[in-house]
This record gives C-alpha cells, sequence and structure tokens, in this order.
C-alpha cells in the first residue's frame, strides 16, 4: 500500500488540483479548456523533452532560452529580410538552434567547462547579442509572414491543432531514441556513470556532442512556433521557459521508480504545470497573487514528489 | 604535485589575472578617469550588493561542494533580497513602522526562506540546485503580492545613511561591505566551525565517518545564506533609493558570475569568500570600466559570458594537466 502510494503519489496531487479545480470553475473539465491546456503546453514540452536529454546525459541546459530566441529570430529574419520560403525558412531557424549547441558541445566537450556554467555563460553571451542585434530588445515584427509559417501556430491538421500535432511529433520521437533504442541506454548511461560509459566503449564525447545539438535544434522548434503565434521575434521570450522546463523534467524524474528524467514524466510533468497555470487563471485571481501561488505550488509539489521516492 | 611545475601549467594558470590586468590597463589607457579615486569608490559603492550576496552563496559551496549541480548552491538569495527589500520598504513607506522593526520583519522571511531550503535539501533530499530554483520563484512570487509589482520608494534616514554617509571620510557601505566580508571569512576560514563547513563540502562521508554534524552544517549554511540576503536587502534598497520590480535577475546572474570567478584567483581552484569579493568588485570594475570607454552597454553581457567562460575553461585545463 504505501509502495503504491509512494509510487503513483504525484498522480493523486494532480488527480486532487484537477478536482479541486472543476468544482471551483466548471469551464475547468470543459472539452475546449482541456484542449487549451495541452495546446498552450506545446511550447513548453518541446523545450522540456530538449532538457530531458540533457539531464539525462548527466548535464543541464541553461540555454534553452537562448536556443529558443535563436531559432525564432533566425527563421523570421530569413522570411523577413531575405523572403525564403517557410520550409526554408524553418530550416534555418533549426541551423540557428544548432548553432547555440555547438557553442555549448565545445565548451562542455572541447574545453572540459562543466555544463551548468558553459550553459550559463552561452546565456549571457546568446541574451546580449540579441540586444545588440535589436539594439537594446525591441520585437522584429512580421505581419504579412506566409500562411504556412503562421500555420504552425493556428493551422491544424484534421482537426487537430498544429502545434499539438508538432509537441506530439516530438514527444514520440524522443520516446523511441531516449527509452526505447540502444542510443537512449547509452544516454543514460552517460547520465548514470560517466567513467563507467566510456570504460564500456561508449563513445561518450560523440554522444555528448549529438546531445546539445539535438536539444538547442529541438528548442529551436519551439521558437518557430513562439514566433508564428505571436508574429514576431521578441528577444529573450525564451528565458520565461527555463525554469518550467527544469521543473517538469525533475517532476518527470521523480515518478520514474530509479529517479531518471525520462520521457512520459517530463509530458507529466508538463501537463501539470499547464493545468496549474490555467486553472489558477481560470479562478480569476490577481495577477500577482497567481504569481506567488504558482509558485507555491512548485515548491510543494517538487517537495513531494522528490520526497516520496525516498519513501519507497 | 612537484615542486617546479610544468610550464604550460603555469601558463594556464596565470591566463585569468593576465585577462584582468590587460583589460584594465587598456580600460585605463583609454579613459582619463577610470584610474581614479572617485571611480574606484563608485565601483566599490555598486558592488556592494552583489558581494554580500556573493559571500553567502560561498558559504553554501563551501559546505555542499562545488559541483554545480549536485553540489552546493543557493540560487534564492537574491530573490530573498528582493523580498526583504520589499518588506522594508512596504514597512517604511506605506505602514510608517520603525526602522528596526521593519528590519526584523524582514530578517524572519528571511529565516523562512533559509529554513524551506534547509528542510528541502537536508530532509527532503532535493538537489540545492533544484529547491533553491524552486524556492526562488516562489519567493519572487511572494514579492510581487507584497509590492503589487511597482517600485516602493523609501525616504527613510537610515537607509539614505547607508547611501550617502561616510565614515571618516569613506562609504558607509564600503565600510559596512568591509565588515560583513570579514565576518564571513572569518567564519568560514578561520574557525573550528568553518574547518568542519569544508570538510563536509569536500567529501560529505568522509566528514560524516569523522563525526562531523554534516546535515546539521548544510542546514545552517542555507540559514546563513538567507542571513546574507537579508544583509544585501539594505544595501539594494539604499542603492536603488527603495524596491524595485526585477532586481533580482540581475544580482543573481552576478552573483554567480562573481562568485565562480572568484574561485579561478584561488591557488586550488575552490569557491572561497575572498574570491567572491574580488570576483564581484572585478566584474563592477569591468562593467564601470567599459561605460567608460563608451562601449555599448548591450555588449556587456557578451563580454563578461566571455569572460566567465575563458576563465572556467582555464581553471579546467589547469585541473587536467
Amino acid at each position: 500500500m504505501t509502495s503504491v502510494l509512494a509510487r503513483h503519489g504525484f498522480l493523486i496531487i494532480i488527480a486532487g488540483f484537477f478536482a479541486f479545480f472543476s468544482i471551483y470553475n466548471p469551464v475547468f473539465m470543459t472539452f475546449g479548456n482541456q484542449l487549451n491546456i495541452v495546446e498552450g503546453s506545446s511550447i513548453l514540452l518541446i523545450l522540456a523533452l530538449g532538457m530531458t536529454l540533457v539531464v539525462a546525459m548527466g548535464g543541464i541546459d541553461l540555454s534553452v532560452g537562448i536556443a529558443f530566441d535563436i531559432g525564432a529570430a533566425f527563421a523570421v529574419v530569413a522570411l523577413k529580410e531575405y523572403g525564403f520560403a517557410w520550409p526554408m525558412a524553418c530550416l534555418v531557424g533549426v541551423v540557428g538552434g544548432v548553432l547555440v549547441g555547438l557553442l555549448n558541445a565545445f565548451l562542455v566537450v572541447g574545453l572540459k567547462v562543466s555544463p551548468f556554467m558553459a550553459t550559463l555563460g552561452t546565456f549571457f553571451i546568446g541574451s546580449s547579442i540579441q540586444r545588440v542585434f535589436t539594439n537594446g530588445g525591441g520585437p522584429i515584427s512580421y505581419r504579412q509572414m506566409p500562411q504556412g509559417y503562421r500555420d504552425l501556430a493556428v493551422g491544424d491538421v484534421f482537426g487537430i491543432p498544429t502545434e499539438i500535432v508538432i509537441a506530439a511529433v516530438v514527444l514520440i520521437v524522443y520516446f523511441i531514441f531516449l527509452e526505447r533504442s540502444i542510443w537512449g541506454k547509452r544516454i543514460h548511461a552517460i547520465g548514470l556513470q560517466r567513467s563507467a560509459a566510456n570504460v564500456a566503449g561508449i563513445r561518450v564525447q560523440r554522444y555528448m556532442v549529438v546531445a546539445f545539438l539535438v536539444a538547442s535544434a529541438t528548442c529551436a522548434i519551439g521558437g518557430l512556433i513562439g514566433s508564428a503565434n505571436i508574429r514576431m521575434f521578441t528577444p529573450l521570450a525564451g528565458f520565461s521557459y527555463l525554469l518550467d522546463a527544469i521543473a517538469a523534467v525533475f517532476i518527470g524524474a521523480s515518478m520514474h521508480a530509479k529517479g531518471r528524467p525520462n520521457v512520459i514524466g517530463t509530458l507529466v510533468g508538463v501537463l501539470f504545470l499547464g493545468m496549474i497555470a490555467n486553472g489558477l487563471n481560470l479562478m480569476g485571481l490577481n495577477f500577482n497573487l497567481k504569481d506567488a501561488l504558482s509558485g507555491l505550488i512548485l515548491v510543494g509539489a517538487l517537495a513531494f514528489a522528490v520526497g516520496q521516492r525516498r519513501l519507497r | 604535485m612537484t615542486l617546479t611545475q610544468p610550464l604550460t601549467r603555469r601558463v594556464i594558470d596565470s591566463i585569468p589575472i593576465a585577462v584582468f590586468v590587460a583589460l584594465f590597463l587598456y580600460i585605463g589607457l583609454n579613459s582619463a578617469n577610470f584610474l581614479t579615486l572617485a571611480t574606484w569608490e563608485l565601483i566599490l559603492k555598486q558592488a556592494v550588493p552583489v558581494v554580500v550576496v556573493a559571500v553567502g552563496l560561498a558559504t553554501v559551496i563551501v559546505a555542499g561542494g562545488d559541483d554545480v549541480v549536485s553540489g552546493g548552491i543557493d540560487l534564492s538569495i537574491p530573490a530573498t533580497a528582493t523580498v526583504c527589500a520589499a518588506i522594508i520598504a512596504d514597512q517604511l513607506t506605506n505602514h510608517d513602522t520603525a526602522v528596526a522593526v521593519a528590519l526584523i520583519l524582514a530578517l524572519g522571511a528571511a529565516a523562512v526562506v533559509g529554513a524551506v531550503n534547509a528542510t528541502l535539501v537536508v530532509r527532503v533530499g532535493m538537489t540545492p540546485l533544484l529547491a533553491t530554483l524552486a524556492t526562488s520563484v516562489a519567493v519572487v512570487g511572494v514579492t510581487k503580492v507584497i509590492t503589487e509589482s511597482r517600485r516602493i520608494g523609501v525616504s527613510d534616514a537610515t537607509i539614505l545613511f547607508v547611501r550617502d554617509g561616510r565614515i571618516v571620510g569613506v562609504p558607509v557601505s564600503i565600510v559596512m561591505m568591509a565588515l560583513i566580508a570579514l565576518a564571513f571569512w572569518h567564519l568560514v576560514h578561520r574557525t573550528k566551525w568553518g574547518m568542519h563547513l569544508q570538510a563536509t563540502g569536500g567529501s560529505r562521508d568522509a566528514a560524516e565517518i569523522s563525526g562531523i554534524a554534516t546535515r546539521r552544517l548544510v542546514a545552517l549554511s542555507f540559514m546563513l545564506a538567507a542571513f546574507a540576503g537579508w544583509l544585501a536587502s539594505v544595501f539594494v534598497l539604499a542603492r536603488g533609493s527603495g524596491s524595485s520590480p526585477g532586481t533580482e535577475e540581475t544580482l543573481l546572474l552576478e552573483m554567480v558570475l562573481a562568485t565562480f570567478l572568484g574561485a579561478a584567483f584561488s591557488p586550488r581552484r575552490v569557491v572561497t569568500v575572498w574570491g567572491a569579493v574580488l570576483g564581484a568588485v572585478l566584474v563592477s570594475a569591468l562593467t564601470v570600466g567599459f561605460i567608460s570607454i563608451g562601449i555599448n552597454v548591450f555588449w556587456t553581457g557578451c563580454i563578461k559570458g566571455a569572460l566567465i567562460l575563458l576563465v572556467v575553461a582555464s581553471a579546467a585545463a589547469g585541473r587536467s594537466q
């Protein structure tokens, strides 16, 4: 009984919040609102998956927001200034993300800087470049963007919002590679015990480089959707996803039997955060109070998630 | 360790210092005012809040080990400083409370943050990075409720004295900063308690076996960090003549930058209290220096980021030699 409670304790918390929000405001549990939550969580899910990959490998990526911004900036500039077709612009955006990943990989693998300090440095440099480029942080808007690009955020595929479809595809790809393939096993092995992985013949450095590149490219995809949604590139917009992405990954890890970061756990973490934000909104609370409450719930939820794992 | 270190090692070791000397020489040659007493007084005054939070962070890192992800770190100190500043400003300006009462209320808030951090890390078993990140978010949220996301000006005599006053010609804030740094240095590097703290950070298991109450020490280090946040709040208030929303973000980045930059200057490349002080002052000097030679302020972040990477990378290279 205790073990069941410990294993699924977090799901019980989620159910509790769900019930509370539903009773407080019946609109919360309508299908339309649930769809809102999922759609609103799409970008965070994409960034959190990139973060999951790096954390599974034993690192951390504080530059997910930078990759998000650079992806958005490259794509919007390619569309606006160079008149690229929208699929090409998307490609340019992803390449921008890869550049951020390259810098991280060079610092961590080449110069042996710890991932925290390396990605913090990338964060400083990336933020500063955005400020210089936009002359202090003014957005680059592009109202007449091609419909194809705009549809990344507002279109739908067979009635399902494109955002959700993209996030779902990224989720499935990550699940297959990280949880169901030999590459994923090796990534987890590196994260658990790097020197042992090295002795076992895994090309640790190559895997780390690829992981940083893939993670940043993934975050850039989030940037594409973000910029399509508001039809502009807003400098430093990605920063707001950083803490939520880290929180989602660790909530997910705490639900895993061995406390490992994992794709499904991250999905649950992201949806939990989305549900809290949506539910507090529907309660019609004052903006500042909402921020305080969601922060306190985050502390409580993380403490519970980590604490109950130790009970097992 | 050999007595005569290989030349490459010595060259790599001196990179951080060489870079800073070169930068200051360049700024000094290009700006007539940079190497004047008034400029350095400004640099020190600007550095005060960062110095105070950085010595708090250094204490936590000494107790927890310098691995950023699994070791000791406290990202909530700047948020603590901001919430304390908000409480003091709100009490003084909106409720006409006496300064002492306002300070005590803020100290209570800081103690709560420190206790929550300590509980999350020591009892619940969260990694300090995650625990303090989460409390930081919550504390920033609470700050917004107190200030309603507005600036609260302060015109209290005590706070203004910290801003403008002088003791034998030296600005009060600099004197207080020196005393605080000295106290933390003495506690961490010159007392038995500090030795135990360093042993805990060096090897938790070894310290445990030799009979040191490591859990209590780690918990206390988080309380001390929150205390540093409370101390810093007074300087934050004085520097800005009130509490402003968003102060914690720049303070956080500068604190981490200063503390880890400081490690590069210590002989064993470890985080120390003096290192943190030196790091904070150097960062402040660079910021002022860049402005004085007319570099676009938007580039400052880039230069700081590149600097810290250079310093940390040379430290990593020195270690693997």
